[in-house]
């Protein structure tokens, strides 16, 4: 009978740790690739009841 | 929220006064290509006379007022409009920025309209929210040094 492979906890952490940061990479070569005076959807607004979004 | 018509109009209240402040924070870390987001924008002066005028006239361009939130332990003056969400922090102190004159001679304008802002480097912010380690500047710390490196590779 075959047996599933179950990746340990520590391997699947690893695993996701390395997939953020190449998003992150991606991420920041998107924005670098802008003029700087384009890079500027980075300010969130206040909602009046708390809270802030994009 | 695109900051560019922002950007554009404190670009021109500044030319307008001639206020010279030198944009920090994470605002300036996500023009250096960051992917963070902030509240407010931050910039540092030199707390003169007639800098406090040209403060004061930049505020009323901007229908905000001048708050000193934490009066009478910083130098912090707060420029704010809530109708608008307008939030700006100008500081005449930096943890881990030894002078004014140092921070502009590193820092970078950048045309907004036009007219140019300053830009501290991001050598100069890691500096500053390393020094500050407040939480949320820590938080911040990995990406901004990833931002760096990657900075680095592409100027090769």
């Amino acid at each position: 009978m075959n047996k599933k492979r179950v990746a340990s906890k520590e391997s699947q952490t690893a695993a996701l740790k390395k997939e953020n940061e190449r998003a992150l990479v991606d991420q920041i070569r998107r924005l670098l690739a802008l003029p700087m005076n384009k890079r500027t959807n980075f300010l969130r607004v206040r909602h009046p009841r708390g809270g802030s979004h994009l | 929220m695109n900051a560019e018509p922002l950007l554009n109009k404190i670009a021109a209240v500044f030319a307008e006064h001639r206020l010279e402040a030198i944009m920090i924070g994470n605002a300036a870390a996500a023009l250096h290509g960051a992917p963070v987001t902030t509240l407010d924008i931050d910039f540092m002066f030199r707390k003169t006379p007639a800098n406090l005028n040209k403060l004061k006239a930049v505020a009323k361009s901007l229908d905000a007022s001048i708050l000193k939130p934490y009066y009478p332990v910083s130098d912090l003056f707060r420029v704010v409009n809530d109708e608008k969400g307008l939030q700006l922090d100008f500081m005449t102190k930096l943890h881990g920025i030894r002078s004014f004159e140092g921070l502009r001679s590193r820092s970078e304008a950048v045309q907004f309209g036009e007219h140019q802002l300053k830009i501290a480097c991001l050598e100069d912010i890691i500096k500053s929210k390393r020094a500050t380690n407040r939480d949320r500047d820590r938080a911040v710390l990995e990406i901004l040094e990833k931002t760096l490196d990657e900075q680095k590779k592409s100027s090769k």
